[in-house]
């Protein structure tokens, strides 16, 4: 064995072994640096849960007053027609004219 | 033995005779027409009803530089005034054939033939008359739309039984209540004075009630009461 192979054996274990605990200390910092930001995730995720559900229920209430507001308008439409109808035979009554009571 | 006799006989008829009738009210029927006037009949004279309602408008003005007409059902006549309140004619009025100072709910829509004998009233009040549009696109002076009153001369059409003009005619009032709740005015009178005034602005007709008190049908009266009674 070369003394020069001697020398730089410790060195390279010692490389090899900074940069393995090195490895080690990233993975527990990451998921130290990753937990905070995961449980914002998941309550962010039941935020939009529970945003979606109100979407849902807004936009459900919506096509029900939607479809009240269509039946209140053919209601209103037929309302109408039978107020001009009406407005027509007083018409007609008022160009007829009432009858005194002689 | 003539006394004895009668008095057994006072009981016995008493039981024979018939039970005494129940008044049952009976719809109202036209009076009989009176006899026409003898020449030289006094004129028509304003009933003190009516000329205490006539001094009381032209007092305050309450028709509101308007002419003016009071109908008093009880003498059936008719008092016209101008504007100014100055009187223009007392003449007599054919009125509703039944008593009364209301008329029914509805009654202006119903036909004449629909309408009962007791629903005939010419009401009382104070009411804005105007020339408004009636059946045949005539045009006549509405007292009260609503229940179809207005003044107007005799119909032509009216039944000849009903003798309206004789009633006008006659001296009486008791035989003018004959209409269905219409003013029934002479034919000439309505023509030369009613139309030339209402038919413009139109005016006020007070009818004076038959039974309510006129206090209360005029409530405005009450205040010349006390004026009345406090002035010195």
């Amino acid at each position: 064995m070369s003394p020069t192979i001697t020398k730089l054996t410790p060195a390279a274990i010692l490389l090899i072994a900074a940069t393995g605990l090195g490895g080690c200390a990233t993975k527990g910092f990451v998921r130290e640096q990753i937990a905070p930001v995961s449980q914002r995730v998941t309550q962010l995720e039941t935020a939009l849960q529970e945003t979606d559900g109100t979407a849902k229920r807004a936009l459900a209430e919506a096509q029900a007053a939607s479809g009240q507001l269509q039946s209140s308008t053919q209601r209103l439409e037929q309302l109408n027609g039978r107020v001009d109808g009406m407005e027509q035979q007083m018409q007609a009554q008022a160009n007829r004219g009432r009858r005194p009571r002689n | 033995m003539i006394a004895v006799l009668l008095a057994f006989a006072a009981p016995i008829a008493a039981m024979i005779a018939p039970a005494p009738m129940v008044a049952v009210p009976e719809p109202p029927s036209p009076a009989p027409v009176a006899p026409p006037p003898a020449e030289g009949d006094a004129p028509l004279t304003r009933s003190a009803a009516s000329a205490r309602v006539a001094d009381w408008f032209a007092a305050s003005n309450d028709n509101g530089g308007l002419p003016y007409i009071i109908v008093d059902k009880a003498s059936a006549s008719l008092a016209m005034f101008d504007a100014r309140g100055k009187a223009i004619g007392d003449v007599p009025v054919l009125v509703g054939i039944a008593p009364g100072d209301d008329a029914t709910p509805g009654i202006g829509t119903k036909n004449l033939s629909r309408i009962g004998p007791a629903e005939k009233t010419t009401p009382a009040g104070r009411f804005r008359a105007r020339y408004g549009l009636a059946a045949g696109r005539q045009k006549i002076l509405w007292v009260d739309y609503a229940t179809s009153v207005a003044i107007h001369p005799i119909p032509p059409k009216s039944e000849k039984s009903e003798q309206r003009r004789a009633r006008m005619l006659s001296p009486s009032p008791d035989d003018n209540r004959i209409t269905f709740g219409c003013i029934n005015v002479a034919s000439a009178f309505y023509r030369k004075s009613v139309r030339p005034l209402f038919q413009k602005k139109g005016g006020y007709v007070y009818v004076l009630p038959d039974i309510r008190p006129i206090e209360e049908v005029f409530p405005r009266l009450r205040v010349q009461a006390l004026i009345d009674r406090t002035a010195p």
